[in-house]
């Protein structure tokens, strides 16, 4: 493994509805570093700013205060159309409701990310059958999302999360509305990208996930604050 | 084929559809000019000043040289109330035997 | 970037358009209707127009009437020496006219007769018109001819002021092609006109005036209306206008007929533009998380406005064209041509104003594309990270 800092965090805090009434402090000063091939997981109960971590991490919001530098670069400043590129480019998205667009085939929904770039049509299908293919869904490609079982679903937005060949794959709880045995599934999946190199954060208050023991890096979260580092190099 | 292909083509072709309505138009238009020289010798000859387009009263057959609107002024029984009168029909009166009919 | 882009994001755009099938093909109809109505009236209006120009050109240039108590009287055939006395005045002379109320076929002609003038031949005329004066000849239109079942050589007979038959020869019908403006005519000769309406001597219906410069026509005009108090001037110009206004209510008549098409679609777009569905501002989460800029979204909606309008723009004009110029206006003639026994046979020449079509499309494309991306506006420039929160 190699020891590139590849997402670094510095007193970065994030209040939603700041200065009014309800206003609420979902990530409280956290200062955190991950490595390049790092499987990490952040846990904690709901509410306790995870997700809200997670989508500053991807370029998703940005921080109240404190930065976040993805491949020593700070992104927490950049207009948005550069946060885009870097979301774009660096990572792919898991979410926990999958977030598939309804009545498109399965094959459209995974290319969807790359349809604004000068990608050939047919280029980008054939990427996106490739994919499918390893994911073993490829009997599937055209069927319309909506009519996917929970599992080929998880399995769709894994394959769209990896269209754009990211470095780093996000997943928030994805294993929430999983079985045990797709939920293992779905983790072996991610245990197979972290080999390839890839750095992969998963926000979940699962055990089934957190105490996998290829996990090197767990962040216990708690009120929007890092309670507890556990590095199991 | 890719689907901005099909609506470029579709899109084309009904561009290229109306390129041919006004072709035609250009051309109609172009055989009828010995037609308006001609209808214009008619108008000129015989002095006229309207359109035989509406022929159910005065104002409607002659609106350039028509009086004002009155009662009982052309179609007999028909009671003018512009605009109406020139859209619907008077009422058939024959039964109500108010005609006058000379022998 | 390149045009590929754009593609890309077009094939989406057609991609999520069919996936709501049935919404999307009834906007497109309803739109297309409306373009097609409002299309036909502006191909229908404007030709007609332009048609009444170019044909009432050959028109004389002023008619007086004389007024009596603001009603129509008979003009003086003395007012002529003075008229022509006026400068710029090149000719005056008698015109006599009126109508006909047929009872047997409950039609009213109109009757005439040339005056002075010498007759010409016509392509447009068969047979020829009667000599000034020729007794019992008349020549007639071809609206006259079918409501009578009469054609040229055969004899038709018309009451008198007195209440005799009067008994005619028929020398002439005009062609079909002339319709638009002698349908409905009867040509007779001075005399027999005369003794049909029992005109005293020395009397015209009114007078046609012709001057040397069309320009000067108004300044005749003003000089007539001075030196007889009691004449109504009508200038040409004057009467090509009434067309256009003519068939400018006539047009309105029928849009008022379809009102209720363009309510619907004003209801339809207000829809639009008033609210994204839940769906659809969860769909623009979705693509923004997983990479799509603002910028890619609205244009995404700007050619989802494009796509359903052009589709419905081009389809409707062309049938609004086909309509009109091939199929004589036959949805809106109960309402055009009103009711009569005599109707003209015509067809409409195809004129097309550019100006009104591209109007046409300025007030239906553009605010649809905007009532397409304004209301996406604000669902696409908020943070994605409300599809990681919901």
């Amino acid at each position: 493994m190699s020891t590139e800092i590849i997402i670094e965090t510095a007193n970065t805090t994030k209040i939603f509805n700041k200065e009014k009434p309800d206003e609420v402090i979902a990530v409280n000063d956290v200062s955190i570093k991950i490595n390049r091939g790092d499987f990490v997981v952040f846990k904690g109960p709901s509410g306790s700013g995870k997700t809200t971590l997670l989508s500053m991490i991807g370029c998703m919001t940005r921080p109240t205060s404190g930065s976040i530098y993805v491949k020593g670069k700070d992104v927490s400043h950049l207009p948005e159309r550069f946060m885009t590129m870097i979301r774009r480019n660096t990572f792919g998205f898991i979410f926990q409701q999958f977030h598939l667009i309804k009545g498109v085939s399965v094959c459209e929904n995974v290319m969807l990310p790359l349809y604004p770039t000068d990608i050939k049509p047919s280029k980008l299908r054939k990427k996106a059958e490739e994919i499918l293919h390893n994911l073993g869904m490829e009997g599937r490609k055209d069927f319309p999302v909506q009519r996917l079982s929970g599992g080929e679903q998880q399995r769709t937005t894994i394959a769209r999360a990896l269209i754009n060949d990211p470095d780093i794959i996000l997943a928030d709880e994805p294993t929430a509305h999983l079985d045990t045995n797709l939920s293992e599934e779905f983790l072996s999946i991610m245990r197979g990208l972290q080999q390839e190199g890839k750095t992969i954060l998963i926000a979940t208050h699962d055990p089934l996930v957190y105490e996998k023991d290829y996990i090197n890096l767990i962040i216990e979260m708690r009120d929007g604050r890092v309670k507890n580092i556990i590095g199991k190099q | 084929m890719r689907r901005s292909s099909i609506f470029f083509l579709l899109t084309a072709l009904k561009i290229l559809i109306i390129i041919a309505l006004f072709v035609h138009s250009r051309i109609e238009l172009s055989n009828r000019m010995t037609l308006w020289k001609d209808l214009e010798g008619i108008v000129s000859t015989l002095k006229l000043t309207d359109m035989a387009l509406f022929t159910d009263a005065r104002y409607a057959r002659h609106p350039t040289q028509a009086d004002l609107f009155s009662a009982f002024q052309d179609y007999p029984g028909s009671i003018e109330h512009f605009p109406t009168g020139t859209i619907v029909p008077p009422p058939e009166f024959d039964s109500v035997e108010t005609v006058i009919k000379i022998k | 970037m390149g045009i590929e882009k754009h593609r890309n994001i077009l094939d989406y755009t057609l991609l999520s358009l069919l996936r709501r099938k049935f919404k999307n093909i009834g906007i497109i109809l309803v739109f297309t209707f409306v373009i097609f109505i409002v299309g036909s009236i502006l191909f229908l209006s404007y030709s007609f127009k332009r048609e009444a120009y170019l044909i009432l050109k050959g028109s004389p240039e002023i008619v007086v009437h004389r007024m009596m108590a603001g009603r129509h009287e008979l003009t003086l055939l003395s007012y002529m020496k003075d008229i022509i006395e006026i400068p710029g005045v090149s000719k005056v002379e008698p015109r006599y006219w009126g109508y006909y109320y047929d009872s047997m076929t409950k039609a009213n002609y109109t009757i005439l007769s040339m005056g002075e003038t010498v007759m010409k031949t016509s392509r447009l005329l068969k047979g020829r018109l009667p000599e000034i004066n020729e007794k019992n000849s008349a020549a007639i239109g071809k609206g006259v001819a079918r409501a009578r079942f009469i054609d040229i050589g055969n004899v038709f007979s018309l009451q008198s002021a007195d209440g005799s038959q009067m008994v005619f020869n028929i020398v002439g019908i005009f062609e079909t092609d002339s319709e638009l403006m002698t349908a409905d005519l009867i040509v007779l000769s001075e005399s027999d006109f005369k003794r049909l309406v029992k005109m005293p001597e020395g009397m015209a219906t009114d007078l046609a005036i012709y001057v040397y410069n069309e320009t000067e026509a108004l300044t005749v005009a003003r000089k007539i209306r001075e030196r007889f108090p009691d004449s109504r001037p009508i200038l040409r110009d004057e009467i090509i206008r009434t067309y256009d206004a003519v068939f400018g209510w006539r047009s309105g008549l029928v849009l008022t007929l379809f009102i209720g098409a363009l309510a619907a679609f004003i209801i339809l777009a207000w829809d639009k533009a008033t609210g994204l569905s839940a769906e659809e501002k969860q769909e623009i989460g979705i693509l923004k998380a997983i990479g799509w800029e603002t910028s890619d979204i609205l244009e995404m909606k700007f050619w989802e406005g494009l796509v359903i309008s052009l589709t419905s723009f081009l389809p409707g004009i062309i049938l609004a064209y086909l309509h009109v110029f091939f199929f004589g206006a036959s949805l809106f003639a109960p309402a055009l041509k009103g009711w009569s026994v005599i109707y003209p046979e015509y067809r409409l020449a195809p004129f097309i104003n550019f100006y009104q079509v591209a109007t046409l499309m300025a007030i239906t494309v553009i605010p649809y594309i905007a009532s397409t991306i304004i209301p996406s506006w604000k669902a696409s420039i908020t943070e994605p990270d409300i599809v990681m929160r919901g």
